[in-house]
């Protein structure tokens, strides 16, 4: 069965993913979208202003441009649009609030639903020196289970752009909802994504965050309230920093629930430019627990680069259990010595420790990421520009 | 008929410092195509040194000598080139590296030997070593477990030279006989073969147990650096035994005088 959205302003029609242009469709593939929808239950593209595609494929499924649900659900507007993050949060999140026509998706998956593949949505970038502006936002009702794969990149070519991004997720009770987003941009590109995520009891949000290619600023604090009991959240987030590039990444969880928890991990390689780890976790509930871990691998400095971890803690709670580390260091030479002493090139040795860093203790990434996360690793271990 | 041996390693006059160190001096080896040695000798003598210099670790810096790989001087060569002119080495305390997985460096062997996979799913069977393969290299394994796994890879890469830095240390008795299985299947000793189709090896041992288990056509006693003397393994293993290091020490000490 499918939905395809009719309501459309500026834009003749949607097309469907198949007919996006095939050297598009080689760098959307590189972030995780599969133009041809195999595997996948809905597919959302937003080139530039506009969307190109918005299609849901299961039951229970809603995917439509942000516009149009505005449009059809005045409760959106009333109970959900701008309450996670909030419109005058700052300067970037009042941009987007200003938008006389916001782009964006809106994806809904009813109660006890789960999508039998991920939803993809991509959002690209085809002209340079560009601003765009997306506000997403995501509801799973109670008991719905939903794998989001955003994608995000620029025309091969394209150097300067700024994506001001809004997500609001809402997890209803005993709800899953698994964010992956994958950045592929260009070297000039300015990033900064704002988002919120509110999970009710039993819920769970699991936010998995790849940045490929290093754009020259990435700025970003995602913040999770876990108001319910037993709510939790996991945060994975995968770095490669290069000479020219300033990657700010955090994340702030509020476990106001009851045996809630909280695990954040923060991996990235650095072969130049600056990279901030950061996170906030805050304990205000009994029995609430959270983790933070940040760990970096420095291979090249470079001018003016490094890498600084802030992992932080706030107990509110006399019963919340709190704990961090942080860990920076560079490949081992014996490590890559005795890979050598196997056969293996010293890149290839470099690649597999790399690899093998980025990888440790994460669970439950797909072949796919597993695949992105080797391209992470061969690009850090040749020292692509 | 007779069979014409070549030399797989010649070491002449080899001196080697380790941060500005002298650590081996004047060191001469050789060992014939299908031989395996033994190097006995006390702890600190430079028995690891000779051999992190022969596979070409970084920080073993050869400031005298030449060591010939089957006639070719290796000296210029990295560590990559030297493993795939066929040296292999199986070290006493290798570095663990998170989150790579021995089944990685397994696949690594069968990508550029896709006809040995199935081979090497066998190996893996008959030495029981399928349950270290989904584990991080060389992470939280067991003395003997370590030892195991660095002779398995030996196993996979079937280096033509094979060095083993004391495979029977923090070793028990059970682990050893297998370790002892392990190194006599590597060096294509367990059946009845020919020198020449017998891989060539050198065993660093300081009690000598894996002498017990694995036949030595040779062994050398190292002392301070360079080698004191050479002789039947039993003989030599005999005497160390009996008298301890000391002896050799002594020995060594009276032959430079002279």
């Amino acid at each position: 069965m499918s939905k395809i959205s009719t309501v459309l302003r500026r834009v003749a029609k949607l097309i469907s993913p198949g007919q996006v242009e095939p050297p598009d469709a080689k760098v959307m593939s590189s972030v995780g979208i599969h133009i041809e929808g195999q595997d996948r239950s809905g597919t959302y593209i937003l080139r530039d202003f506009y969307p190109l595609c918005a299609l849901g494929q299961t039951d229970g499924l809603e995917l439509l441009p942000i516009a149009d649900a505005l449009e059809k659900y005045a409760w959106l507007r009333e109970k959900y649009y701008w309450q996670a993050v909030p419109a005058d949060l700052d300067e970037y999140t009042a941009r987007c609030a200003a938008e006389p026509e916001p782009q964006g998706y809106f994806v809904r998956v009813k109660k006890g639903a789960k999508t039998p593949f991920p939803v993809q949505a991509c959002l690209y970038i085809t002209q340079g020196n560009v601003t765009q502006t997306v506000h997403n936002v995501v509801i799973l009702e109670e008991d719905a289970e939903l794998h989001l794969i955003t994608g995000c990149a620029t025309r091969t070519g394209v150097r300067s752009a700024v994506h001001l991004g809004v997500s609001e997720h809402y997890i209803g009770r005993n709800a899953k909802l698994t964010n992956t987003m994958v950045h592929s941009w260009g070297p000039d590109v300015e990033v900064y994504p704002r988002s919120g995520t509110i999970v009710e009891a039993g819920g769970t949000f699991v936010s998995n965050y790849i940045s490929l290619r290093p754009a020259r600023s990435v700025q970003s604090n995602p913040r999770t309230w876990l108001n319910g009991e037993g709510a939790s959240a996991k945060y994975t987030t995968i770095i490669l920093g290069s000479r020219g590039s300033t990657i700010d990444t955090g994340g702030d969880v509020y476990l106001n629930g009851k045996n809630s928890s909280a695990e954040l991990a923060h991996r990235a390689v650095c072969t130049g430019g600056r990279i901030y780890q950061r996170g906030l976790l805050v304990g205000n509930a009994p029995g609430c627990r959270a983790h933070v871990d940040c760990a970096g691998m420095l291979l090249d400095a470079g001018e003016n680069g490094f890498i600084e971890a802030v992992p932080g803690l706030r107990a509110l709670h006399p019963e919340a259990r709190m704990s961090h580390e942080a860990s920076i260091g560079k490949i081992a030479p014996e490590q890559v010595a005795y890979l050598q002493s196997r056969g293996m090139s010293e890149r290839e040795a470099i690649s597999l420790i790399i690899r093998g860093f980025l990888d440790a203790d994460i669970e439950g990434f797909s072949p796919k990421l597993d695949a992105r996360i080797a391209e992470i690793a061969e690009l850090a271990g040749h020292g692509e520009e | 008929m007779e069979e014409s041996m070549t030399n797989i390693l010649e070491i002449k006059d080899l001196c080697v410092e380790v941060e500005g160190k002298e650590i081996l001096r004047d060191l001469d080896l050789i060992i014939p195509e299908g031989e395996v040695h033994a190097l006995l000798g006390p702890n600190g003598s430079g028995k690891t040194t000779l051999m992190m210099t022969i596979i070409g670790y970084p920080g073993y810096e050869i400031i005298g000598g030449q060591i010939l790989f089957n006639g070719e001087d290796i000296a210029a060569l990295d560590i990559t080139e030297r493993a795939r002119l066929g040296i292999g080495v199986s070290q006493q305390r290798p570095p663990t590296i998170a989150g790579v997985k021995l089944r990685q460096v397994l696949d690594f062997v069968i990508a550029n030997a896709p006809q040995r996979a199935q081979e090497i799913d066998e190996l893996a069977q008959a030495f029981q070593m399928e349950s270290f393969l989904e584990r991080d290299v060389n992470a939280g394994l067991s003395g003997g477990e370590i030892k195991r796994s660095e002779l398995f890879q030996l196993l996979i890469t079937r280096p033509r030279f094979v060095m083993m830095d004391e495979p029977d240390s923090g070793v028990d008795l059970e682990a050893m006989s297998v370790i002892g299985h392990m190194t006599n299947e590597l060096l294509a000793r367990n059946h009845a073969t020919r020198p020449k189709e017998r891989r060539t090896g050198l065993i660093i041992t300081h009690t000598g147990n894996i002498l017990d288990y694995v036949h030595a056509d040779r062994a050398h006693v190292m002392i301070e650096g360079c080698i004191g003397c050479s002789g039947n393994p039993h003989i030599l293993l005999d005497q160390i035994r009996k008298q301890g290091y000391e002896e050799c020490v002594r020995c060594e000490l009276r032959r430079r005088r002279e």
